[in-house]
């Protein structure tokens, strides 16, 4: 009998155990579910191309409203799916929606808050930096055409410095990316049988070399990798200290993707589409753009019209339209113009909760 | 078992003999329906998984398993590619894993004294409790640089005139490191299944062998090899379906491309790392339609192997039962 | 006769030099390949060891990771808010699994018809191969699509994983019982629900905690289950499960594939906190196993 009683105890001991571990947990969840400290909260989900600039935000803005913002850099993909499963309250990419992605998000509209230049990186050991590059070349390196680095169309452009023989790896993004969006977008004007055989779009089907996920996951194996080749926002580039080309412009000077470059560029496209669409890729020759980086890009925000958290989000976005600019030439992004600032705040009239 | 002849005979018949016990009744209800649970869980899987495929299924139909394309632009997806890639890993895998395996399960069970028999079982068993994401941490950083660095110049210096081992690449994702990270996490399984097999070699058979003069080697060749070949099979079934469904380690370091190349050191996907490799979100409806639909030909391929492995184990206890 | 003809042929003393080699060379090939393995397991280790090491401290165990902005600034970092997600993802899957675990095994050991039993049994050994990114796929399609992440979803995903594991150990620690006690209890009169609840169940909760703790052992490394359902995440500590919450497998996963070296070292120290969590777990939980089991057969 007293064996039987000692069992029970047991028994008993070892459930309560269980439920003290289980109420510690419920605890813990409840607690949780309650009100945040800060005043405010908004999630966004997007594009790694801004998410250098989005970081600063972050910080200024709590700082300044008590708002906390949460933004997860997966990939312009992941952001419009994000904004469209309503997962988040904004998203973010570089390539702007499709007819398709708008009827499928039901109620959503973009507009463009930063503007940046997409580099062209390399790995080359020993290399000075800038070296050149034009379009049509790196569009034969990604087609898997031209695969050494002392090839004499790069030679020949490039006299100041012996290339090695060393394998070129193309690098690409592996997810869904408005970097990717931008990118062969520029790679169609450059050259035609890229447009024709593979075109542009957030992931294509890259005939050669390796993929990688995000911009960071791109910077890390060209850092990694001998011979490499691969395309990031600038500020990955500084960021990763990896060299970058300076492109060749349908001016003919060869450019650098810096602030001059850039808003150099972004003159090519004043008018938007009906969505807010602009394109200020390969701008053309003319005295104005001298100096333009060939593929720079606007990157958008995604809303939805009808948000539950419009209060936050509009006085979020005016300020990152405005103030927030401030916070990007160190990164090299370059502050939008007027009429991108105003259309954007005319955009925004059109949210609400 | 034994509990399930008790309710013939014995004591139990007092339950179907005497007084309805309404607490009898709410046992059997409540456990029973935790037990369909797995079934259920099978079902719901299997009806989702195939629904949300079936936009992809219906557009491209079989023709899905035969195209090479991951295209979002032409609206092309195909799953050739990651057939492919998880056909060379996973059996590669296995190929290197195998001898391995059963080196080492001989090593424990037939050469190595006690002491170190406690020591080493433990140690290969605990590879098995390595998670992948950390195995793949320590492919991205450390095993892959050695690869680019030491081993694949070898390996084509030695056997470049295979088309599979071409010149070394400066890039360290490949399938070859993929197959290196599969070896290592199906290695654990197998060797400590034939373990277990060896072990349950009838002694008199394996000393009758060394009595009539065998070599150790002759007498496992001849009486633990053709004794546990059933088990040995089913040990190989198990590790190749473990490293089918391997998503996580292979998608750090395989470097997600969609060519199929007869060069191991080439990049490449499998139908597990491409999944795992969109999680982020894919653009269209389409896309990830087809995301699913490989999510159900991988599924498919780890029914098969589970269920051939089942066959094959429970075939080996019937026959062990003499 | 013939079999003696060959066996001669076989063991004839004259090749008696080259079969001894041949039977070396296996030996060597055998202990080569099993000091081969635990290199491996020590190079591996030790490289988590040796990389981790070095980011551990109290800071990066209690403060949480902010992302490196700008050229260099200095920022806390840490893995306090996976470490707090992972603990609440798991301790779901736990209270999700284990009961219905135990319940079945229940079912399946005591109460059910051997035909149904096997193949309910024969269900839950498919389960167990399903991989993980499949469940992964299926819980993201099932519950997460148009609705959000969250990380009870990550638990579920996580416990459907769990549950053959638990039903399996739970069944053989069931089956150790031995009979004579249900056999006892039911002549003296006890319904069989009181039987199995009070007098088999308390003898295998030993057994039980030992196969629920080795699950959430082997659970609480698995990346691709939470892949789709817990990794849009914020950067602070959250403990709410209805929101998407950071975790240890996820963040070593990001981390993994970045550029910035100082992510990787955090990427090692969390591999190096996992894996003390489960090799500590896993060796507390099997010497528990050996000892409750002793105790069970000897009280025979």
């Amino acid at each position: 009998m007293r064996v039987f009683a000692k069992r029970r105890k047991r028994f008993l001991g070892g459930i309560s155990v269980l439920l003290v571990a289980a109420s510690a947990v419920a605890a813990l969840s409840v607690s949780g579910a309650q009100a945040r400290s800060s005043a405010g909260e908004l999630k966004g989900a997007g594009a790694t191309f801004p998410a250098p600039l989005i970081a600063v935000w972050q910080q200024r803005y709590e700082a300044a409203k008590d708002v906390k913002i949460t933004y997860n850099p997966i990939g312009s993909g992941g952001g419009i799916t994000a904004i469209t499963n309503k997962t988040v309250d904004f998203g973010a990419s570089d390539a702007p929606l499709t007819q398709d992605q708008f009827s499928a998000c039901k109620g959503c509209v973009q507009l463009p808050w930063v503007l940046s230049a997409t580099a062209v990186m390399y790995n080359i050991p020993g290399a000075p930096n800038n070296l050149r590059i034009t379009g049509a070349i790196v569009a034969d390196i990604y087609l898997g055409r031209i695969t050494k680095w002392n090839d004499p169309k790069i030679q020949r452009i490039n006299r100041g410095f012996t290339l090695p023989n060393q394998t070129i790896t193309p690098v690409y993004r592996s997810d869904s990316s408005g970097t990717t969006y931008n990118f062969t977008s520029y790679l169609n004007t450059a050259k035609p049988e890229w447009k024709s055989r593979i075109g542009k779009g957030t992931t294509v089907n890259w005939p050669a070399g390796v993929g990688a996920r995000g911009s960071s996951g791109v910077s890390g194996v060209i850092s990694r990798t001998e011979g490499a080749i691969g395309y990031a926002d600038i500020a990955y580039a500084l960021k990763n200290k990896l060299k970058f080309f300076s492109v060749r412009n349908r001016a003919g000077n060869f450019a650098r993707p810096g602030l001059v470059g850039i808003k150099a560029a972004a003159q090519a496209d004043r008018k938007f589409s009906p969505t807010n669409e602009l394109s200020i890729v390969n701008p053309p020759p003319g005295k104005r753009f001298r100096k333009a980086y060939p593929i720079c890009t606007y990157s958008y925000v995604l809303l939805r019209i009808q948000s539950e958290q419009a209060a936050l989000l509009k006085p979020f976005v005016t300020w990152a339209l405005t103030s927030g600019q401030a916070y990007g030439p160190a990164l090299v992004f370059q502050p939008v113009p007027k009429y991108v600032v105003d259309r954007g705040k005319a955009t925004l009239r059109r949210v609400h909760p | 078992m034994s509990v399930a002849e008790e309710q013939v005979s014995g004591p139990a018949t007092f339950k179907r003999r005497g007084r309805f016990r309404p607490g009898d009744a709410v046992l059997y209800v409540v456990t029973l329906l935790a037990a369909i649970s797995g079934v259920v869980l099978l079902t719901l899987i299997t009806r989702e998984v195939l629904a949300d495929a079936w936009p992809a299924m219906d557009r491209f139909g079989l023709k899905f398993l035969t195209t090479q394309a991951w295209d979002q632009n032409k609206e092309l997806f195909g799953a050739r590619s990651f057939i492919f890639g998880t056909a060379v890993t996973s059996f590669g895998a296995l190929l290197l894993a195998t001898p391995i395996s059963i080196a080492i399960a001989l090593f424990l069970t037939e050469l190595a004294p006690r002491w170190i028999r406690s020591v080493v079982g433990p140690l290969v068993e605990l590879l098995a409790a390595v998670p992948s994401v950390v195995l793949g941490l320590w492919g991205i950083l450390v095993l892959g640089p050695f690869v680019t660095g030491t081993l694949e110049p070898a390996l084509h210096n030695a056997l470049g005139w295979l088309p599979l081992f071409g010149p070394a690449r400066p890039v360290s994702s490949s399938m070859f490191a993929a197959i290196l990270i599969l070896t290592i996490m199906i290695v654990p399984i197998v060797s400590s299944i034939c373990r277990e097999l060896f072990l349950g070699v009838p002694s008199e058979l394996k000393d009758g062998a060394l009595a009539l003069g065998a070599t150790r080697w002759e007498m496992v060749r001849g009486v633990v090899f053709p004794y546990a070949r059933a088990g040995i099979a089913a040990a190989m079934i198990l590790g190749l379906g473990r490293a089918i469904g391997e998503a996580i380690a292979v998608t750090q370091v395989i470097g997600n491309s969609v060519a199929i190349n007869a060069d191991l050191f080439a990049p490449g996907d499998t139908l597990a790392s491409r999944i795992a490799g969109q999680y982020q979100g894919a653009d269209t409806a389409l896309q990830l339609s087809s995301l699913v639909y490989l999510a159900v030909i991988l599924l498919v391929f780890s029914l098969v192997t589970n269920i051939m492995a089942q066959i094959v184990v429970r075939r080996v206890a019937g026959r062990h039962q003499v | 006769m013939e079999a003696d003809q060959n066996a001669s042929q076989i063991f004839r003393t004259e090749r008696i030099g080259r079969r001894k080699l041949v039977n070396r060379l296996v030996e060597v090939a055998a202990t080569v390949s099993a000091l081969l393995a635990v290199a491996v397991l020590v190079l591996l280790i030790g490289s988590v060891a040796k990389r981790g090491a070095g980011a551990i401290s109290i800071d990066f165990l209690t403060k949480t990771p902010v992302i490196n902005t700008g050229f260099g600034e200095p920022q806390p970092s840490g893995i306090a808010n996976a470490i707090v997600g992972t603990a609440i993802i798991v301790g779901l899957a736990v209270l999700m699994a284990l009961p219905v675990g135990v319940l079945t095994a229940i079912y399946l050991n005591e109460l059910a018809p051997p035909r149904v039993a096997s193949v309910l049994t024969l269900a839950l050994d498919v389960l167990n191969g399903i991989p993980a990114i499949v469940i992964g796929i299926f819980v993201f399609v099932f519950l997460v699509v148009g609705h959000g992440q969250t990380a009870w979803k990550g638990g579920f995903a996580l416990a459907i994983l769990m549950l053959p594991i638990v039903a399996r150990s739970t069944q053989e620690v069931l089956a150790l019982v031995p009979s004579s006690l249900r056999e006892a209890s039911l002549a003296l009169g006890a319904a069989r629900w009181r039987t199995t609840l009070s007098v088999v169940l308390p003898q295998a909760v030993g057994g039980i905690v030992t196969g629920a703790t080795l699950a959430t052992a082997r659970v609480a490394g698995e990346t691709a289950p939470l892949l789709f359902t817990s990794s849009l995440v914020a950067d602070d500590i959250r403990t709410n499960p209805n929101e998407a919450l950071e975790s240890m497998p996820m963040f070593i996963f990001k981390s993994a594939e970045q550029a910035d070296p100082a992510l990787h070292e955090q990427a090692w120290g969390a591999a190096l906190v996992l894996i003390a969590f489960i090799l500590i777990t896993s060796l507390l939980a099997r010497a528990f196993a050996a000892r409750s089991r002793r105790r069970l057969l000897g009280e025979r």
